[in-house]
């Protein structure tokens, strides 16, 4: 009861802030590595390596304010999917503390492990039928690589950040940060494993800041 | 003449002995060339044999081990390509390295050890252990899940770089300190699956395959050589190291893979095979090592060289009596060539000494008969002129000139008695010569025919002549004419008054000669009575006179002509003798 009372709360609170608050906003676009396949049209995001950088295929990028925020009382529960032999969506970004299921709607067996060392975990091998559906709690900043002990090819990325501000761009570069709180900070771009750009920034509420990473 | 007889008997014996020499030279060539070659064949044949069955032997070693490897490997790619060994290495979570392989080598790992005899059939691995990037072994944070290994074999596992296809390697674990064991190692490479990089490598440690010994008749005896160390069970440990050198210096000096020396092993003759296990491997060269012991094949040319040498030895006893055989038969002719060549010289010695006396002889006889005829003659041509100027003389009374005239006949048959004398002396002596010519018989008859009619004594005989003109004989004119005059006299000597000669001559039928008769009547010659011998006189008492040589000279003629003369019968008051003389149409006419 108790329980459920704290996810409600924890889903108005995170959304309060971009609806209600008018804060700043940042918006721009950030120069996505080069794709070579046909890109846009594509709904399902794959994990790939290149050169040993996890990216995502098609290209893109997150882009999170970072700084010390205060903890929220409550995070959203995420979700990460195991479709096709997929990871759905095949990089999250999440804040600390935030929980994340790994439902299984394939119709084989899944065993999600991670040996990262922001997060190790091993679910196991489950199925779709699997109740409760295994779940995590990401407490540790960094990069989470997902993957399957059963199909090796398997990969996804969680990007586990400090931070409430952060938003995917489109498959053009393209974000719009809204409600960030006034303040000087540093505006940061994940674009793979290897490659994090950061911009400092100084935000005005009500300002909208344009910035474009090169 | 001795030492002539000993110089070709020495000859003789000299060529006997340069034949057998040259034969035995031969033979023993042939021996010493048959033993070479038996020799070499044996001794090729052998190590061929052994070579073999070495190379059948690891051939059906590497096939297995092969199949082995590859399972291995086929095993080893899966692990390697396991997830969480990947997530591990290349999600920098090296302490959870080797607990994620020991889950995913649990198969491999687990349960008890295989008995011994399927150990090495087995694919249980004794161990294993990562490589980091840089070769070196991972420590495992406990060696009871990965294969205890002490630290010394354990950093034999560690590579000079990570490689990027499957090694095999083979490791001495010399924590036993009397014998080590040999442990094989299959390194498979992990490859990141985010770059394509080899980041990793596991090895694999296995309980090696090892050449059963089957051939036990041939005492094969089989171990591995690696780095420095023989691992040959079967050897005691100082012959291991020995040959542990030896193998150690021809692996160094020979950049063969694989190779076979000959040598002992506590003084008996060993073939030592090698060849290598692991070619191209980042691991220490090993070889397989297979010793055969040599005795065998040692019996085998020991008894083959007895065989050849018997045989040898028969071919020189053959080859001594065949060219003892062969050396008289081939002396035998030259012996008796020396032989006769020494009768030949002797022979022709005589001959010249013959001929030199009768030369001699004949010239002492020639003189003696021209001495003879000399001395004998020459007082009597001195008496019958003396009596024929006796004759002239006028004034002696009739009976003196009778006298004197008979005294001078008397000479006449003196100097005929010589002459015929002289000429069977010759004959005797075997020196009177018939050179034939051809005689007009014929003729010859008629002119001592017409000659008897003129002698003044002679008796009123009737002559009849039955030959034809023209019969040639072939003979000497002078002495052809002394037979006919002998017979043609004979017979008007001891013919009657009133009596007959008959002479006929013919050439006798189917014959090549001529026969000449003479025959007479008168008083025959009685029975048994020699009248060929010389001086032979007749027993009756008669008018006629002969000095008893005519005959016996006339009869040596006509055999010295090829004839013969004899007496054809004598009877009825006839008598009669026949002289066959050669015809003379094989002789050139010269006249």
């Amino acid at each position: 009861m108790r329980l459920r009372g704290l996810l409600w709360f924890n889903a108005v609170f995170s959304i309060m802030p971009v609806a209600l608050l008018a804060g700043a906003v940042v918006e721009g676009r950030v120069e996505l590595s080069k794709s070579h396949s046909a890109p846009v049209q594509a709904k399902r995001y794959e994990i790939v390596t290149k050169g040993g950088v996890l990216s995502t295929q098609p290209p893109l990028a997150v882009v999170y304010l970072d700084g010390a925020f205060p903890h929220p009382a409550s995070v959203p529960t995420k979700e990460v999917t195991q479709k096709d032999l997929t990871f759905v969506p095949a990089l999250l970004p999440i804040r600390v503390g935030t929980r994340v299921e790994f439902p299984n709607l394939d119709d084989t067996y899944h065993n999600i492990f991670s040996y990262s060392p922001a997060k190790r975990f091993d679910l196991g091998r489950y199925r779709a039928e699997e109740r409760p559906i295994p779940a995590e709690v990401f407490d540790k900043p960094g990069l989470i690589t997902l993957r399957c002990d059963i199909h090796e090819h398997m990969r996804g990325l969680i990007l586990v950040l400090n931070t409430s501000y952060f938003v995917m761009t489109d498959t053009d570069g393209h974000f719009r940060l809204n409600g960030l709180p006034a303040g000087r900070y540093k505006l940061k771009a994940w674009i793979d494993s290897r490659t994090t750009r950061e911009k400092p920034v100084e935000l005005k509420d009500g300002q909208t800041l344009h910035v474009d990473f090169p | 003449m001795r030492s002539a007889v000993q110089a070709r008997d020495e000859g003789v014996a000299s060529f006997r002995t340069r034949l057998f020499t040259a034969i035995m030279v031969i033979v023993v060539t042939l021996t010493a060339l048959g033993f070479y070659l038996a020799q070499r064949k044996v001794t090729a044949d052998a190590e061929r044999n052994l070579q073999e069955n070495f190379q059948a032997e690891i051939s059906s070693l590497h096939k297995v081990e092969e199949l082995r490897h590859a399972a291995l490997a086929e095993r080893c790619n899966i692990l390697a390509a396991k997830p969480r060994i990947h997530a591990a290495i290349e999600d920098n979570a090296i302490d959870l390295l080797y607990p994620s392989a020991k889950d995913e080598l649990r198969d491999l790992m687990e349960g008890d050890e295989p008995p011994p005899e399927q150990a090495a059939r087995s694919l249980h691995a004794r161990f294993y252990r990562f490589l980091d990037s840089t070769g070196a072994v991972i420590k495992p944070p406990n060696t009871y899940d990965v294969g205890e290994l002490d630290p010394k074999t354990e950093a034999q596992l560690a590579l000079s770089r990570l490689p990027d296809t499957q090694q095999i390697g083979y490791i001495r674990e010399s924590s036993e300190a009397d014998r080590g064991t040999i442990d094989e190692v299959i390194a498979v490479p992990i490859f990141s699956s985010y770059t394509g990089d080899v980041i990793s490598a596991l090895v694999i440690g296995f309980k090696p395959l090892e050449l059963e010994e089957k051939n036990t008749e041939v005492g094969m005896r089989s171990g591995v050589w690696v780095n420095g160390h023989l691992h040959l069970p079967s050897l005691p440990k100082s012959a291991q190291a020995s040959l542990s050198k030896k193998i150690a210096s021809s692996v160094a000096n020979s950049d063969r893979e694989q190779d076979n020396f000959r040598v002992n092993v506590d003084g008996a003759p060993q073939l030592l095979f090698y060849k290598r296990l692991n070619p191209g491997s980042l691991f220490p060269a090993a070889y397989e090592i297979c010793v055969y012991p040599l005795a065998y094949s040692m019996a085998q040319l020991h008894r083959l060289r007895w065989q050849i040498g018997g045989a040898g030895a028969l071919l020189l006893l053959g080859g001594f009596i065949a060219s003892h055989v062969v050396a008289l038969r081939f002396s035998a002719p030259v012996k008796k060539l020396a032989l006769d060549s020494e009768e030949n010289r002797a022979q022709r010695k005589r001959a010249e000494a013959a001929l030199a006396s009768t030369t001699q002889e004949l010239e002492r006889s020639t003189r003696y008969s021209a001495d003879a005829s000399h001395q004998l003659k020459s007082p009597v041509a001195v008496l019958r002129i003396g009596l024929e100027t006796l004759l002239t003389h006028e004034g002696f009374k009739q009976e003196v000139y009778e006298e004197l005239s008979a005294l001078l006949h008397q000479t006449h048959r003196l100097t005929g008695v010589i002459d015929d004398l002289l000429l069977l002396s010759r004959v005797d002596a075997g020196h009177l010569q018939i050179a034939p010519t051809p005689v007009n018989l014929s003729q010859l008859v008629d002119e001592w025919l017409d000659d008897l009619s003129a002698l003044p004594d002679s008796p009123d005989v009737k002559i009849e002549k039955e030959f034809a003109a023209g019969l040639f004989v072939a003979g000497e004119k002078r002495y052809t004419s002394l037979i006919v005059q002998n017979l043609l006299e004979n017979a008007r000597k001891y013919n009657r008054p009133g009596g007959l000669i008959r002479v006929s001559a013919s050439r006798a039928g189917g014959t090549r000669n001529v026969v000449l008769s003479v025959g007479n009547t008168g008083r025959t010659i009685p029975p048994g009575e020699n009248i060929f011998e010389r001086f032979h006189h007749r027993s009756t008492p008669s008018a006629a006179s002969g000095h008893g040589i005519g005959l016996n000279l006339a009869r040596e003629l006509a055999r010295l002509h090829g004839g013969d003369l004899c007496l054809v019968r004598s009877e009825n008051d006839w008598t009669e003798f026949q002289v066959r003389f050669p015809a003379a149409d094989g002789v050139n006419a010269v006249a």
